[in-house]
């Protein structure tokens, strides 16, 4: 019981200490940490992994996902600003899950259900990351997402190829060049 | 943006390494975030125009894009095509096709951000850190922009002569430090990077160039050395407490003592200086009247008396002196049951029974050992005096005695008259009647043993064996009939030098009176 207590007590303590330090700006966030964002690529990756081999008769889904365009070019990319950026990081995560939350409502395969639900917590957890980077949510109006850059995709496994590449490519580029992150190397 | 003639002749050794570790046709590679090169090498010297390089990427809806290929001779007949692409884009999958004179001979998709082949690191530096055998060794990360966290790095080492190279791998640091090197020996370094495989992945770069580096000499910790002292004093403290606490017994063992008869010879060592015969001289001697211990180079010549006078009765032999000379009475009567046959004398008179005496004479023969008690048989060789006595009854006339000289007649026997029973106090005193007598001398050997002559029951014999033993007669003192003054006359010292091979045992002095 008293250990219960003491652990309590330290738990307190170092939330105490993370909202004293999150005001701070010259420690760098936990949130920063290239690491967070590694993680979640790494459990996209396995999931395509597993997804390719668990749809190898067939995934085929009977309508078709709207995905992100995952294509980054550097020389176009350097040139936007982090608005834009952020933008286009938001938008295409927000498709994502919705694509997910499609995909999650229309199969019957427990072990499918479980990675899926996985991905749609981690799509969910990059945003609040994301939110923490003082960077501000958006959601496309309903005239905004028909201008998205998408494309259609209609099997599972190529919606988390799809994913993957998102992740790796431009959700990690936004957090690896955000300006919290690098206010204090500045 | 790189030089384009540049990139022509740029690292065709990494070329070379994707040669050996890349199966799929066409190569290709990323040197840069916004480059991708592909080759493909073929026999002959076909014109590039022949081929054509299509790519496509697969989120655009346009058509594959065509690029523009360049030939290079290689290794004499083979031709390599290269195709350079101007724009990239990563994270997307690119699918290549080759098509020789309209044909399709090869086709791969892959994705740009896979195939990064990168500079090896640059400015690698070796430093001692100031501990033993650890080294650091430091480098830039690649200098392309967002790889700076996606790297891993991989670095050789050996002792320079060496072929056995230790590897070690860092993820997402720029230096490292090696430890449990050997100590003052020179190490050669080298680094190669490739990308980590999360976000962006590639091909083993070509190492950097050797860095040599000496690791410092060892040096012996002062704890360490403090310990072995403390330990060494404590182990001599302990081994010299036991080799106190058990210095005899390890002297014992070491130095043994070596025996000596000091403690069974009192006043030997001393005194005498070990010398044993004037040890023998004095004390004593108690110890040693064993008489088959010790050889006695001289001893009392043993007298056969053989008398003529007419004695009736046997003179009894007063026990006292056998016990005083320790010859047992049993020896005593057999003597004289033998008739004196094998008497033996010892050529010493005394006219006083004195056991005490006789032991003085004893001792003064020089003799280490007492005259035992045992029979002696006359050896064949022995000579021996016999004395005819012609039985004159003589009132003691002591004249015809005094004409004898000490030297001529060895022995001379006074008889006493034989009405008169002689109590004999001591061995030695043999009293004699007055009486002229003769004495002839006969050597033994005229007889052949066991042969005696036997004069008669009243003879005394008394046998002289010729045998080398000197008798002292110094102290030879006649019996208590008034014979003293012969008995000063009589001090014979009949010393034969030379040792008879056949020496009887000495001391044996058997008394035999009739």
């Amino acid at each position: 019981m008293q250990t219960y207590v003491v652990i309590g007590l330290v738990a307190v303590l170092l939330i105490v200490l993370e909202w004293t330090r999150s005001g701070m700006p010259s420690v760098l966030k936990p949130v920063c940490d290239p690491r967070v964002l590694d993680r979640f690529i790494r459990e996209a990756q396995d999931t395509e992994v597993a997804m390719v081999r668990l749809c190898l008769s067939s995934c085929a889904l009977s309508l078709s996902l709207t995905v992100p365009l995952t294509s980054v070019d550097f020389v176009a990319w350097d040139k936007k600003n982090v608005q834009e950026q952020a933008q286009e990081v938001q938008s295409g995560l927000w498709l994502l899950g919705k694509a997910i939350d499609v995909v999650r409502a229309s199969v019957s395969n427990t072990a499918l259900q479980s990675m899926l639900d996985n991905s749609y917590s981690n799509i969910h957890s990059i945003r609040q990351v994301i939110r923490t980077l003082n960077i501000q949510d958006w959601s496309p109006s309903p005239t905004e997402s028909a201008s998205l850059d998408t494309r259609q995709v209609s099997s599972t496994p190529e919606l988390f190829r799809v994913q993957t590449n998102f992740l790796r490519g431009k959700v990690r580029l936004l957090l690896s060049h955000a300006p919290a992150c690098h206010r204090s190397s500045s | 943006m790189m030089n384009v003639a540049a990139t022509e002749m740029l690292c065709w050794n990494a070329a070379s390494l994707l040669v050996a570790v890349e199966p799929e046709d066409p190569k290709c590679f990323a040197e840069g975030m916004r480059d991708l090169t592909c080759f493909w090498e073929e026999e002959g010297s076909r014109s590039p125009d022949d081929y054509a390089f299509t790519y496509m990427y697969q989120e655009t809806n346009e058509e594959s894009s065509k690029c523009a290929l360049t030939a290079q001779s290689v290794g004499g007949s083979k031709t390599r095509y290269i195709c350079r692409l101007p724009s990239v884009q990563h994270f997307v999958p690119l699918d290549v096709s080759v098509f020789q004179d309209g044909r399709l001979i090869y086709n791969r998709n892959l994705l740009i951000d896979h195939v990064f082949l990168l500079d090896p690191p640059a400015n690698v530096t070796v430093t001692q850190t100031g501990e033993q055998e650890q080294l650091r060794v430091c480098w830039l990360p690649p200098a392309l922009m967002d790889m700076e966290n996606s790297m891993m790095y991989e670095v050789e080492y050996a002792p320079t002569g060496s072929h056995m190279g230790k590897r070690e791998s860092v993820r997402a640091r720029s230096e490292i430090i090696l430890h449990s090197l050997q100590p003052d020996t020179r190490y050669n370094i080298r680094v190669r990077a490739k990308p980590d495989g999360l976000s962006y992945s590639g091909y083993w770069t070509a190492w950097a160039p050797w860095v040599s580096m000496t690791t410092p000499p060892a040096e012996m910790d002062l704890l360490i050395l403090a310990l072995c002292v403390v330990i060494s004093l404590i182990l001599i403290l302990l081994s010299l407490t036991l080799l106190l606490s058990y210095r005899r017994f390890l002297l014992k063992k070491v130095w043994p003592v070596i025996p000596s008869p000091e403690n069974k010879f009192d006043g030997l060592f001393s005194v005498y200086g070990g010398n044993f015969h004037e040890w023998l001289g004095v004390g004593n001697r108690g110890f040693w009247w064993s008489p088959t211990f010790l050889l006695v180079e001289e001893s009392p010549s043993p007298l056969e008396v053989l008398s003529e006078a007419g004695f009736t009765a046997p003179v009894p032999v007063h026990p006292m002196p056998f016990k005083a000379l320790g010859l047992s009475k049993k020896e005593v009567e057999e003597d004289e049951r033998t008739g004196g046959q094998d008497s033996v004398l010892m050529g010493r008179r005394k006219g006083k029974a004195h056991p005490h005496w006789v032991l003085e004479q004893l001792q003064s023969l020089d003799q280490p050992s007492v005259p035992c008690c045992e029979l002696h048989t006359l050896e064949p060789s022995d000579t021996y005096v016999s004395l005819n006595y012609r039985s004159q009854q003589d009132s003691g006339a002591m004249s015809p005695l005094a004409d004898i000289s000490e030297e001529s007649l060895p022995l001379q026997v006074l008889f006493e008259s034989p009405g008169t029973p002689t109590s004999f106090s001591d061995l030695e005193s043999v009293t004699y009647s007055s009486g002229s007598g003769e004495i002839s001398s006969q050597s033994s050997l005229e007889y052949p043993y066991g042969a005696w002559p036997l004069k008669g029951p009243s003879y005394i014999s008394m046998t002289v064996t010729d045998s080398g033993i000197s008798t002292d007669y110094s102290h030879m003192s006649w019996g208590t009939t008034g014979l003293g003054d012969l008995a000063m006359a009589y001090t014979n010292e009949y010393k034969n030098k030379v040792p008879a091979p056949r020496l009887p045992p000495h001391g044996h002095t058997v008394y035999s009176y009739y």
